[in-house]
């Protein structure tokens, strides 16, 4: 055996496989554990042999950076090894993800709990900025929870590095609803600022309790930001009717967030609409959001072990199937975010796939923080 | 303004950002290290090889003069060279070249000359590092565009390549540290004038292609690899860039970086290689030839181990089934799909 083989073979019996717990198209995920320890964690098996390109992108991405990446609010990569032809990633084990504690309505929001998800959310995304890495699908059922509270951001399948300026990048990136407005018009030198409208359209919606802005499609999403912030003008945002694929998408007035957030503090409003500025060169960073008076203003952020949990978080966890989901697929097409990119395998997810599509969700309600 | 008042997340202490790299942390080694790294693998794979030869005809390797390492390296060497060629040809960017070739060596510090030929290392290598920088090309079209190349070359090498990487695919370049230079110098107060700074970064830019033929990669950070070629090209503005960053002591800790570069970053001569490579055709791993005696002993005895396995694995399904498991008839769908666990 080639000393290249043994290693593996030594990794490989550092960890069981318990029980298989859901299956995609790329990938198969285990529940299991660590043997020295009963540590508990998933495997996600990638099956590699049967890529005509070998080793596919999206596993290429998320292997790359996860095992430079080492934060509280990145999912952590333990371990890789490989068994005959499959690709494995031993990962933390993470009891569920944003998306479920939005959709689980037994479960009240208080202004702290958010101001701790989006202060875990802005420490993950800064680590990931100051590493010139862009996430490109930040989402909530990308930001996994665990058992103690913390945020985790994942999936790493769509993930790159900056590029230089002058380099083209696809703007075929980011689950539809919480796309920018630069990518849907075709932007093809885009920066850190997508992944922060994205962390705008998360910020609302863990307000609203249902997604901010969902558009049926691409052109439909467009009028859906517009419907919300108005149309932008050439003074707002320089340029913007030069982008490859700009349209004209017609006139909407601009209605103050207040109109929709009724019970949001003025610093609450004032982050958010920093995340979701149309140029996007003055977006705020995740970086200056850290600094922003909305994390130093009272109420403080929920310790995480505090935050709202949901039932299958606090009864026996360990019990509860995990499922696996092709990433930026929508199992229930026609009204989801639909695929991103083309010619990219989707990235595949541990995480719990929602049995049902609610579609009461695509009319936003209003906050209403008095009732909580 | 107080802290962020949020609960006990430590921030992780602010160190370099390259210190937390896999770079950092598993691929640098002292030039001893790499000797001794070097010389075992060879002598492993000469007591492997040669055992091999021996067992299947007594005393048919006393003859074979098997590769030392140096001459292992000489080969890989050339086989760098190569990869340079191959992204002209294909116009890949500077990423992509600089990641293969890192990628080839790190390889050589894990597996043999003898036992997998550079040849087609190379070309995997280079493919992954298409993948890995974002430059995805197909391999369709990558083979195609390369003489005598089928894709299974590649394709039967990735998984390798990749599990002797540790999958660790992240590189930091001297040649983006080079570029951090170039744009200091001209902030410069007494810099020269501007045609004259971009002579000096090419000539830098050289000296770090150049530098990529030897093992300063694995020995030295890439910020004083580029430093040391920003000093072989203009010795009187890198003298000026450190005493604008107070860095004045690292102009000595680049020293054996420069004599490294002038030393080994010669191309090997094509003589020499062409022997090495024709006593390798001899001396290489048999086990390793597809369709060689020893080749088909080895694969006949790890088939007919996996098949123990899903025996056994079938067996306890079946077991399962007839103790009146309710999930047995599921399961033992599964078992016939999986068969790696």
């Amino acid at each position: 055996m080639d000393a290249v083989e043994r290693a593996n073979a030594d990794r490989q019996k550092k960890w069981v496989k318990d029980q298989k717990v859901g299956e995609g198209t790329y990938a198969v995920v285990y529940r299991g554990r660590e043997l020295a320890t009963g540590r508990k964690i998933a495997i996600k098996k990638i099956k590699v042999g049967q890529f005509k390109d070998g080793l596919d992108m999206s596993a290429v991405r998320e292997v790359k950076y996860l095992r430079e990446l080492h934060h509280p609010n990145v999912i952590e990569l333990l371990d890789v090894f490989s068994s005959k032809t499959n690709l494995n990633l031993v990962l933390e084990f993470l009891d569920t993800d944003l998306e479920m504690i939005i959709k689980d309505r037994s479960l009240v929001f208080l202004p702290a709990d958010i101001k701790s998800w989006m202060a875990m959310m802005f420490r993950g995304l800064e680590f990931c900025h100051r590493n010139f890495i862009l996430h490109r699908d930040l989402k909530p059922n990308n930001l996994l929870i665990a058992s103690d509270g913390q945020l985790k951001i994942a999936d790493f399948g769509l993930a790159r590095d900056a590029a230089d300026p002058g380099y083209k990048m696809t703007c075929q990136v980011i689950t539809r609803w919480y796309r920018p407005p630069e990518l849907l018009f075709g932007c093809r030198y885009y920066s850190t600022a997508v992944d922060i409208w994205s962390v705008g359209c998360i910020f609302a919606e863990l307000m609203l309790r249902t997604p901010y802005l969902p558009g049926e499609s691409d052109m439909d999403q467009l009028k859906t930001i517009f419907r919300a912030l108005g149309t932008p003008t050439e003074e707002e945002w320089p340029g913007h009717t030069k982008l490859p694929d700009y349209v004209s998408i017609g006139q909407f007035p601009r209605t103050p967030l207040r109109d929709l957030f009724t019970a949001a503090t003025a610093d609450t409003l004032n982050l958010l609409s920093k995340c979701i500025v149309y140029e996007p060169r003055k977006r705020i960073s995740a970086k200056d959001a850290l600094n922003h008076p909305y994390f130093f203003a009272l109420p403080y952020p929920t310790h995480p072990s505090k935050l709202p949990k949901t039932i299958a978080q606090t009864t026996a966890a360990a019990s509860r199937p995990l499922d696996e989901v092709d990433g930026n697929v929508d199992l229930n097409s026609g009204a989801g975010p639909g695929a991103t990119a083309a010619g990219t395998a989707p990235p595949k997810k541990l995480k719990r796939k929602l049995s049902g599509h609610d579609t009461s969700r695509n009319i936003a309600r209003k906050l209403d923080f008095t009732a909580a | 303004m107080q802290p962020p008042p949020s609960p006990d997340v430590t921030s992780p202490a602010k160190t370099p950002l390259f210190h937390s790299s896999t770079q950092y942390k598993n691929w640098r080694f002292s030039t001893e290290q790499l000797r001794v790294t070097r010389t075992a693998l060879n002598e492993a794979a000469i007591a492997a090889i040669r055992n091999t030869f021996e067992s299947d005809s007594p005393g048919s390797s006393s003859d074979v003069h098997f590769l030392d390492a140096h001459e292992e390296l000489l080969l890989v060497k050339l086989y760098i060279t190569k990869i340079s060629q191959l992204c002209g040809h294909f116009r890949f960017p500077e990423e992509v070249e600089a990641t293969g070739i890192t990628y080839l060596k790190r390889f050589y510090l894990k597996n043999t000359v003898m036992d997998w030929h550079p040849k087609n290392v190379m070309l995997t290598a280079l493919f992954l590092a298409t993948k890995t920088t974002n430059h995805p090309i197909s391999l369709e079209s990558y083979t195609s565009n390369i003489p005598r190349t089928r894709p299974s070359d590649v394709l039967d090498l990735e998984f390798l390549v990749a599990q002797s990487l540790a999958f660790e695919f992240a590189v930091w370049h001297a040649h983006r540290a080079l570029w951090g230079l170039w744009l200091d110098i001209q902030e410069l107060s007494q810099a020269p004038p501007h045609e004259e700074l971009e002579r000096v970064y090419d000539t830098a830019l050289q000296h770090i292609r150049t530098s990529r033929l030897t093992d300063v990669e694995l020995i030295y950070p890439p910020s004083q690899i580029a430093l040391a070629c920003l000093t072989l090209a203009h010795p009187e503005i890198a003298a000026s860039w450190a005493r604008s960053k107070n860095a004045e002591a690292a102009l000595e800790a680049i020293e054996s970086i420069k004599r490294t570069i002038t030393r080994d970053g010669d191309i090997p001569s094509v003589d020499v290689v062409r022997e090495i490579d024709r006593r390798l055709k001899i001396c290489k791993n048999p086990e390793k030839v597809v369709g060689s005696k020893a080749y088909l002993a080895k694969k006949a005895k790890e088939d007919s181990e996996s098949e123990l396995k899903r025996m056994r694995k079938a067996d306890n399904v079946r077991k399962a089934v007839e103790q009146g498991d309710p999930f047995g008839e599921e399961l033992a769908r599964e078992a016939n799909l999986d068969d790696d666990d």
